[in-house]
């Protein structure tokens, strides 16, 4: 049997008599007034402009890592190129809808925001470069690697959080279907803005400590996003 | 290897790899005229839904009855394939409607209404089917059992349901739509999504709120499926 058959026997027909319009739906449709469309990157601008405020205030006003100024310059702008980039990338991801399209894609938005993730991943475990007598390692500071890890991913956490509140408002209608990919997208976002930050706070430079608490953070936060937006958006 | 293959081809000594190499080059010519081609079409259906749904959030009452008789019939169709009640379907496309008017303001200017109103439908379909699990037996409202489910939609329309000759054998199809049925949701989901209203693979994945790759996977195993469930048993030869 041929796909051709299978069509013609066993698919329901594309049209069917539709009912006229409900008394319901015609008497919202008579008092109608123009209104207000959205852009298709009006979203990602005020998710944006409202997230990186606290990024913003905290690099201006946080103490820089003691090793900063030891470290390579070509790594310290390749490792922020990246993390910017895949804040980048997820954020654009979870909020702008392809050309010609009025939601945003939930399997794009995953798929960015999953990529976004193992770049950094990979990057932090493979590329993580220190300063022997600069930089600093947990027990330097009388903290476990579990203690400097769990402390970095809250504060990458933190910083996600206005993301995930402020991209939760602006998809408020907007993600009928595939709510926990568009989540995890926009966490991830969050999380890499989190770790943009705390690459240039962080005085531990260890690689175990930035993958797991810089990267791991991200992933946290990304793991935060598809758990919570289904949830909050539901409400 | 192109500019060498021209040099033996002038000299007309073959190429050993002249076949591929031209290939190649075809290839790579035609590739991009089709893609720039595949970028610029222009679905006519799209760019009516599209003008239409301009003119209703401009505040066009006559806008909001053309959108409705252009895609009602289309999201009934679906609305029906998934929660398999005519009621029920009629009652869904009347609320993704509302819906939608609701939510105009999301609409992004001169972008194809058509998957985000199918996406509104598909939550409302889902909702219902929810609402449905949670109350297994519903009664009306007097306190008693509902009657009869409604009848099928047939699609058929009034002209082609007079050719008899028109219609297809209705043992097979009601075998045919009974194995559609067992289908897993998601399965007959995707099929009808891909096979049934045209959707693109990617469209269909933003319906579904899933990925392209899910949506293909789903719709060859549907086909699969359906094969294995609608092949004629063999007949067993008398001992």
């Amino acid at each position: 049997m041929t796909d051709k058959d299978l069509d013609d026997r066993a698919l329901p027909p594309a049209r069917v008599e539709a009912p006229p319009p409900s008394r319901d739906l015609l008497k919202a449709v008579e008092g109608m007034k123009p209104v207000r469309t959205r852009t298709r990157f009006g979203a990602l601008a005020a998710v944006a402009l409202a997230g990186l405020i606290a990024p913003s205030a905290v690099l201006a006003r946080h103490v820089y890592r003691p090793d900063l100024g030891a470290l390579p310059v070509g790594w310290v702008i390749a490792a922020a190129a990246l993390w910017a980039g895949a804040f980048a990338l997820a954020l654009t991801a979870a909020l702008v809808p392809r050309r010609g399209d009025v939601l945003p894609a939930p399997g794009r938005a995953s798929r960015a925001g999953g990529a976004a993730l193992v770049g950094l991943l990979a990057f932090t475990a493979l590329a993580t470069v220190q300063v022997p007598g600069v930089s600093l390692r947990p027990a330097d500071a009388h903290l476990t690697l579990l203690q400097s890890c769990v402390h970095c991913a809250s504060f990458v956490l933190e910083i996600a959080l206005p993301f995930l509140l402020v991209g939760l408002f602006a998809l408020r209608r907007l993600v009928p279907m595939g709510r926990a990919r568009v989540g995890l997208a926009l966490g991830a976002a969050g999380g890499a803005a989190g770790g943009l930050v705390i690459h240039f706070i962080c005085p531990f430079a260890g690689t175990a400590h930035v993958v797991l608490g810089h990267a791991g953070g991200a992933v946290l936060a990304a793991a935060a996003g598809a758990a919570l937006l289904p949830t909050l958006l539901r409400r | 290897m192109t500019a060498t293959v021209a040099l033996r081809l002038s000299t007309g000594e073959p190429h050993p790899r002249a076949g591929a190499a031209v290939r190649l080059a075809v290839a790579a010519t035609a590739a991009p005229v089709y893609l720039l081609a595949r970028w610029r079409a222009v679905d006519p259906e799209a760019s009516e839904a599209a003008e239409v749904m301009g003119r209703y959030c401009r505040g066009d009452g006559a806008a909001f009855h053309r959108l409705y008789a252009l895609l009602a019939p289309r999201l009934a169709a679906y609305l029906f394939g998934l929660l398999r009640d005519k009621a029920a379907a009629e009652d869904a496309l009347q609320l993704t409607f509302l819906k939608v008017h609701e939510a105009r303001a999301t609409y992004v200017m001169g972008a194809n209404p058509i998957p985000w109103m199918y996406t509104i439908a598909h939550r409302t379909a889902l909702d219902e089917l929810r609402k449905r699990r949670r109350n297994r037996v519903q009664l009306t409202k007097e306190g008693t059992l509902p009657a009869e489910p409604a009848a099928d939609l047939t699609g058929i329309s009034a002209e082609s349901a007079e050719s008899e000759a028109a219609r297809p054998d209705p043992a097979t199809t009601a075998g045919a739509r009974a194995a559609l049925e067992r289908l897993p949701e998601n399965q007959r989901l995707a099929l009808i999504l891909t096979k049934v209203h045209g959707r693109s693979t990617a469209e269909a994945a933003m319906i579904a709120g899933t990925t392209p790759g899910a949506i293909k996977q789903r719709a060859h195993r549907a086909y699969v499926t359906l094969r294995g469930l609608l092949r004629p048993e063999p007949r067993k030869e008398p001992s």
